[in-house]
């Protein structure tokens, strides 16, 4: 009971800090939409050429605006020390890491939801493709988490090279956007598909939370 | 009661200290003095199993503190020279996440008793990052009574405190001492405490 009560604590902790920092989020989200602007006005007003690449676009702009947002994931908490009073607390790194990866996949990339139908509108996309998009940018953005996590964790005690943690990140997200893009092509294949994206996500939700602690562990014997 | 036993440490093979015999007792209070850079932070670090010793061991109540650690960390505060306090949160909702993470059976009265003694009770609501060093340490401080743990480690607490909260702080180290806990501590400043234990670091 008393473990549940620090796990919630650390959730509301989370969301009480989330909510302190709102304009970062939105201008996150106003990015989103700000390159999305950009890339229609680029293409020019060829309906049909809009809607053939609109969700590959939107795709790859939710990947790169997600992004810019990772490193505060455990910078903060780093270096003043909060990771290692929260795991004196009685939570080991491979928890806190969880549960990190959890609330920020509620409160960072699920906010991001509200803005996809919108985008979608400027592609002329079908609505059957828009659900796609939703449905896969919810399994995909567990992923993105999970692979923030890892990355901001490499790059705790990196002060100066900024890009390589987004490198990372997009890397290893090549695997998402082949599936969810592919999700539209083929209606036959659309299990198949659901399921390997399922797959991925729970194999980084396994091997996230063991690979950051390790690294948070490696940065704190280096600091 | 803490038994350090041979304990080593080397950063990047040069030594920082080796064959370190400690033993605090109930009730005793110490300070690690040294000049910067002497591995006081890192003596601190090893202790709380932060960092690897390369060799020697560290008994907390007979057991050995790497296969207990959790044990260990259930009746130690510990308190960093940084301020782990949540900048953009604000000083009553930090007090209550360290009471929650820590079980503590503090009141709600009693802690706005303690922001009282402490100057701090004006700015419960106010934003961490708002307040003056001093504060922030000050608040951090709060930590010790708020966890009621047995044994106190802590790095540099008396860095911005001014002479008033210097005075609360040392009658809090002794009032601790008296109740059978047990305090370690690094610092350069030379606090008034009878019966302190000087280890020096060379």
């Amino acid at each position: 009971m008393v473990f549940l009560k620090k796990i919630f604590l650390f959730i509301k902790r989370e969301s009480q800090i989330f909510f302190s920092n709102f304009v970062d989020l939105c201008s996150n989200i106003l990015f989103f939409f700000l390159s999305i602007f950009v890339f229609v006005f680029a293409l020019g007003a060829d309906e049909q050429l809009l809607r053939t690449v609109g969700l590959g676009i939107i795709w790859s702009l939710l990947l790169l605006s997600s992004t810019l947002s990772l490193r505060k994931f455990y910078e903060e908490d780093f270096n003043n020390g909060v990771i290692t009073i929260i795991h004196m607390g009685g939570m080991s790194y491979e928890l806190i890491v969880f549960f990190k990866i959890i609330s920020h996949f509620l409160f960072v990339q699920i906010p991001f939801l509200a803005s996809i139908p919108i985008a979608s509108v400027f592609f002329n996309l079908p609505i059957i493709e828009v659900y796609n998009l939703i449905l896969t940018f919810i399994i995909g953005s567990l992923i993105l988490s999970c692979l923030g996590s890892i990355s901001s964790s490499m790059n705790l005690l990196n002060k100066t090279n900024f890009s390589i943690g987004s490198i990372i990140v997009l890397l290893f997200s090549i695997p998402v956007i082949i599936f969810s893009v592919g999700i539209n092509n083929s209606d036959s294949n659309f299990n198949n598909l659901i399921n390997l994206l399922i797959g991925i996500a729970l194999i980084f939700l396994g091997i996230a939370p063991w690979s950051s602690a390790a690294f948070i562990r490696l940065a704190l014997r280096n600091k | 009661m803490l038994l350090i036993n041979n304990l080593s440490f080397y950063r990047n093979n040069t030594i920082i200290f080796e064959d370190l015999n400690l033993s605090l007792n109930n009730g005793q209070i110490t300070q690690i003095r040294g000049k910067n850079g002497s591995g006081k932070t890192t003596f601190l670090e090893v202790i709380l199993n932060i960092l690897e010793p390369k060799n020697g061991d560290i008994f907390w109540e007979g057991k050995n503190i790497k296969k207990n650690i959790f044990n260990f960390f259930n009746v130690t505060t510990f308190i960093m020279d940084q301020n782990t306090s949540t900048k953009k949160l604000t000083v009553l909702d930090n007090i209550n996440f360290w009471k929650g993470l820590c079980a503590s059976k503090l009141t709600n009265a009693d802690i706005l008793l303690l922001l009282e003694t402490f100057n701090l009770l004006k700015y419960k609501n106010t934003k961490v990052m708002y307040l003056s060093k001093g504060e922030i340490k000050k608040l951090e401080l709060l930590r010790l009574i708020l966890e009621q743990k047995k044994l106190w480690i802590l790095d540099e607490p008396y860095n911005h405190l001014d002479n008033s909260s210097i005075e609360i702080l040392n009658q809090t180290f002794k009032d601790h001492a008296n109740k059978n806990g047990i305090i370690l501590f690094a610092s350069h400043f030379n606090p008034s405490i009878n019966n302190l234990e000087i280890i020096d670091f060379h």
